[in-house]
């Protein structure tokens, strides 16, 4: 007899299992995926095509800022139009500067051409002496060496492995040759050291290069004491050889030019998100009100039996921050996958840069679900504003 | 407990004014079935709406235990009609994603009657079809549902506009006994065009061009 209580209540507790309040905001795009996920995907696509866009183009700039991050660690200085300034330089910078410098190096420079993902770019093999390759290595984050450094007057050259791998070259390869004109040496230079290390860098023995290449001109690499004093070093460097017969090169000056260079394409890239905006905006608009128009009866009945206009409201409202918020993140985490495998399928081979988690880029979708949210509000606000619940019941709307 | 004072409702239609109700006086008692009986365009429905507030009166007043119904802000009536008022409309209406189970919950939407409504829809026999969603139910099983809405919780006034309209005369009458039996002590207001399915209210007013005979 108790057991047979025991099981009818069991029962009537499995038959009475219904959410309390049926009419939260996740029950009508559970049971209603057709019409909620087509909404969710249309944020999820314009997320995806805004992150993506976005992430590719910044990929540029950061490559610009991969490729020659090497400069943050020092200020490179160079004579104009006389090789016998090199020393009057060397001395000037010395004694006038306003941070302690940990050294200064001698160096020459050869180019070579790396790939990026806008064509052949330059990139600069530092010439330098023994301990100054040690010290630059040092100085640079260190990293484990493959092989072993360059033996001094030799034609060999130690390279970073992003290097190597952009330039498709392993261990015992000729980084420069008498017959590329990309990458010219009078004698094969030959690879004998990778250090591993996430920057780009190449150097060859300053007394080959003296020896062998042309023009016979010495510059000066400019190291801080600190290095959290290089970047006030190198603005001030900057300042101070102004009008002079000298070229400074520094990380800062890089990141200048390269952020005036593609000022123009983030203009353009601009007036794209935000055509982009309006056209998936308005789409989500005219979707939305299609499907407030078939929920007519619904919001009508709810009405009539005495919901409020701000209950409804409030209702489609967090539906439509499920839809809108949820097709966000998707579209976020989505972005991400895919230009991960962007990433590892196309980018990582060629060391190409390219960040899958770029703030800029989500802070691009943010006018996604922001101006869908007030278009649905306003179409909301405007259907309820007027709404006849006896219009509904009496069929007259419906 | 209900009264019209004097009542008109005026519609606008096409620059031209038109009585659905005209200078109406009617009084509903505690525990009355008052049957309102007119053919088609007579302004029963509008009557019926005037009274629960879910019109208001462009003239004349209605009160409700002593309220005056139309001096209520919006959210007072809706509060009225969700707390106090239970209502059967001619079409079936429920909504669409919900299953006849939920679908008579969602009229207690605070209190929490869950153990009520499987009550409701076991006495109107429907044990066995709880949990489907209306397009699964015939005709009058949509009906029995709306029925078990308008009489959870503790309802003083059931309305029903047309309730057996859209139904065949034996299900009418079930659905019309079943609404006068579990009542329990509220008021029955019921508008219809068929006499007989007012064979138990205990008071019938006519209405025609909307005015009361």
């Amino acid at each position: 007899m108790v057991r047979d209580e025991e099981v009818a209540r069991a029962t009537r507790q499995r038959k009475v299992n219904v959410q309390k309040n049926p009419l939260n905001a996740t029950t009508y795009l559970v049971r209603n995926l057709g019409k909620s996920l087509p909404l969710a995907s249309v944020i999820i696509l314009a997320v995806l095509l805004i992150c993506g866009i976005v992430s590719l183009i910044n990929s540029i700039t950061l490559s610009i800022r991969t490729i020659y991050s090497n400069s943050r660690h020092f200020a490179a200085v160079t004579p104009r139009g006389n090789a016998e300034l090199t020393p009057v330089l060397r001395e000037d910078i010395q004694s006038k500067s306003p941070v302690p410098l940990a050294r200064v190096m001698t160096f020459r420079s050869t180019d070579i051409e790396v790939k990026s993902i806008v064509g052949p770019w330059p990139f600069a093999i530092a010439a330098l002496g023994k301990e100054d390759i040690e010290f630059f290595i040092q100085r640079s984050g260190g990293g484990r060496i493959e092989g072993r450094m360059p033996t001094p007057g030799e034609p060999e050259a130690l390279v970073s492995e992003p290097l190597a791998r952009n330039l498709g070259k392993r261990l015992g390869d000729n980084l420069l040759e008498p017959d590329i004109p990309e990458a010219f040496s009078p004698l094969p230079v030959k690879i004998v050291g990778v250090i591993h290390t996430s920057e780009w860098k190449a150097v060859i023995p300053l007394e080959y290069h003296q020896n062998y290449h042309f023009p016979p001109i010495d510059s000066l690499l400019f190291f801080t004491q600190d290095p959290r004093d290089q970047r006030q070093f190198d603005l001030w460097v900057e300042e101070h050889l102004k009008g002079q017969n000298a070229r400074v090169f520094t990380y800062a000056k890089l990141e200048e030019q390269a952020d005036t260079m593609f000022n123009i394409l983030y203009q353009i890239l601009n007036v794209v998100i935000g055509l982009l905006v309006i056209v998936i905006t308005i789409m989500m608009g005219m979707l939305i009100n299609i499907h407030l128009s078939q929920r007519v009866q619904e919001f009508g009945l709810l009405q009539a039996l005495g919901y409020t206009k701000k209950a409804l409201l409030t209702r489609v409202l967090a539906e439509t921050s499920v839809v809108v918020i949820g097709g966000w993140v998707i579209g976020i985490f989505v972005s991400w996958g895919l230009l991960e495998g962007v990433k590892k399928v196309l980018m990582d081979p060629r060391a190409f840069a390219l960040d899958t988690t770029d703030r800029l880029a989500m802070v691009y979708t943010l006018p996604v679900p922001i101006t869908i949210f007030i278009v649905i509000l306003v179409t909301i606000g405007v259907k309820f504003k007027k709404f006849d619940p006896v219009g509904v019941v009496e069929r007259r709307l419906v | 407990m209900i009264a019209l004072k004097e009542a008109s409702l005026v519609y606008h239609d096409h620059g031209k004014d038109v009585f659905a109700c005209r200078e109406i006086d009617l009084q509903v008692g505690s525990g009355e079935f008052l049957g309102i009986l007119g053919p088609s365009g007579s302004g029963k429905s509008s009557l019926l709406y005037l009274m629960c507030g879910l019109k208001l009166p462009t003239s004349g007043s209605v009160w409700y235990e002593g309220q005056e119904v139309p001096r209520l802000s919006d959210s007072e009536r809706a509060a009225l009609r969700l707390n106090t008022f239970g209502f059967v409309f001619q079409h079936p209406f429920l909504v669409g994603y919900l299953s006849a189970l939920e679908n008579v919950v969602v009229a207690s939407p605070v209190v929490d009657r869950r153990e009520e409504a499987l009550e409701l829809l076991v006495q109107l026999g429907l044990e066995e079809k709880l949990h489907r969603l209306p397009h699964e139910l015939s005709g009058g099983e949509r009906q029995r549902v709306c029925v078990a809405r308008a009489l959870l919780g503790e309802k003083r006034v059931i309305f029903g506009d047309e309730p057996t309209a859209a139904l065949d005369h034996k299900t009418g009458l079930k659905v019309m006994e079943t609404l006068n039996s579990r009542r329990r002590g509220g008021s029955l207001v019921i508008v219809t065009h068929d006499p007989s399915m007012l064979e138990q209210a205990d008071r019938i007013v006519r209405i025609s061009d909307g005015e009361l005979e």
